[in-house]
């Protein structure tokens, strides 16, 4: 912990009053990271160039965030102008089409899928799983996981975890990263994780 | 009775890449974690932030945090600990004792704890598990049922640390736990608790692989074996205070363990 990272990564957190923030500030302040957390996207400082959305809860109370406090524009720009923009858990779900928890509810559209809910008796899945991923920053690591929903195979998938279903536990597209999991609260791992995807 | 997923067949195997939890507790009383759970002769175990850091470099999955001293205390050492706790730990915690009210449970949440653990309260006022669950969702709120066996062998609901016998069937009591939305039961077996007899296997099996909420099995645990025998019963979890605090056993020698005794955990 407490890595130097170079000066020019600031992360702004979106706070879309969804779930506690602090595990997550946390975690970037002490990846070594310059940090702001942000509810519009007007508070955003200049220098920010990476955009971390967190989201607990209903896809559509995060999905309606989004649209309230005038980030959907903004986050479509944003990652169409090949900028950083990472997802964790329903902040992962809300980067797809739909969901099958709200059917009404519009994601932003910028990965192809709807989310499903996990045929598993026990519900919500509660706990650690181990990623299956290509990806070495992921390799065989234990992570934690807080989740009724979850998007089904995709092909920007890079972990994935069986609960039920196979499930994709991560994805990225260029410089698009979603979570499934909660880095955060991954003890180790998830901390060099976050301070890897965060300066990569 | 299946309140989530009533679709599914109770019947089947669903596969899970899910693995049992290993969850140290700590008894905690104005800011310190202390051993003995009378009011008189607690004695100072030393900082919480720095024993469950300990334990998280061990392998824990998880710390529980009870404050025993709540009902009397003032509230904001408790709180203060939360932030603490929060802010320091990479792994999840759960805190209880003494919540009574959503205002209380709004305060924890509030300070940065990951679930809420209510006993007495639940049975006194079981509409809070539904609040709770409504405000927070299911993974927020764990139940700890403390259950005992008398000569008959009926099983029997107790709150107050154990103290006073509920007014509750055992069976009723789980399911409303259940429907109310509860997402763990923390079991702890009285009648094995101190005993070093290890956990009521019997009773974990009882509730089967499909119980729509995760089980913690709680009291009883005096070796590696214990740890064993619950998971191999059906708990998804384990939690254990003392043989980690006298030093006995690390986290890492239980999980070491479960590994030769192909327990998958996380190492």
């Amino acid at each position: 912990m407490n890595q130097v990272n170079s000066p020019k990564t600031k992360v702004a957190i979106i706070d879309l009053d969804s779930g506690n923030l602090l595990s997550i500030q946390t975690a970037v302040e002490q990846a070594g990271f310059e940090m702001q957390t942000v509810q519009k996207p007007e508070q955003l400082d200049d220098d920010v160039n990476v955009l971390l959305m967190p989201g607990q809860g209903r896809f559509a109370f995060v999905a309606d965030q989004i649209d309230a406090l005038g980030w959907r524009k903004v986050l479509l720009d944003w990652v169409g102008a090949g900028r950083k923009l990472i997802g964790i858990c329903v902040g992962m779900q809300v980067l797809f089409e739909s969901s099958e928890e709200d059917p009404g509810a519009e994601g932003l559209s910028l990965l192809s899928g709807s989310i499903k809910r996990l045929r598993h008796p026990k519900a919500p899945m509660v706990g650690w799983a181990k990623l299956n991923s290509y990806k070495l920053s992921m390799q065989d690591q234990y992570a934690y996981f807080v989740n009724s929903y979850a998007v089904p195979d995709s092909e920007y998938c890079t972990a994935k975890v069986v609960y039920g279903d196979l499930f994709c536990a991560a994805v990225q597209k260029n410089n698009l990263y979603g979570f499934q999991f909660h880095p955060e609260k991954s003890g180790s791992f998830g901390r060099e994780l976050i301070a890897y995807v965060c300066e990569q | 009775m299946f309140a989530n997923n009533n679709m599914l067949d109770k019947n089947k195997t669903y596969a899970s890449d899910l693995i049992p939890r290993i969850i140290p507790c700590l008894d905690v009383a104005l800011g310190r974690v202390v051993k003995g759970v009378n009011f008189k002769g607690l004695v100072d175990m030393g900082d919480p932030v720095e024993l469950a850091k300990k334990y998280e470099e061990q392998g824990a999955d998880e710390i529980v945090f009870l404050d025993i001293k709540a009902s009397v205390d003032n509230q904001q050492s408790a709180l203060d600990m939360v932030y603490q706790v929060a802010t320091h730990l990479s792994i999840p915690f759960a805190v209880g004792g003494g919540i009574k009210t959503i205002n209380d449970v709004d305060k924890f949440f509030n300070a940065g704890a990951d679930k809420v653990t209510l006993n007495t309260a639940a049975v006194q006022n079981p509409a809070l598990i539904s609040q709770i669950s409504t405000k927070y969702g299911s993974q927020s709120i764990v139940v700890a049922v403390d259950v005992n066996k008398n000569d008959e062998g009926e099983l029997a609901i107790y709150t107050h640390g154990g103290s006073q016998l509920a007014d509750v069937n055992y069976q009723a009591w789980i399911d409303e736990v259940v429907d109310r939305g509860a997402g763990e039961i923390l079991l702890t077996a009285m009648h094995k608790d101190g005993t070093g007899s290890g956990f009521d296997c019997d009773l974990l099996q009882s509730f089967g692989a499909n119980f729509p909420v995760q089980v913690i099995a709680s009291g009883g645990a005096k070796g590696p074996q214990d740890f064993v025998d619950a998971i191999v019963a059906g708990a998804d979890a384990v939690l254990a205070a003392g043989l980690f605090h006298r030093g006995e056993y690390t986290v890492g020698d239980i999980k070491e363990y479960l590994l030769n005794n192909n327990v998958k955990v996380r190492k």
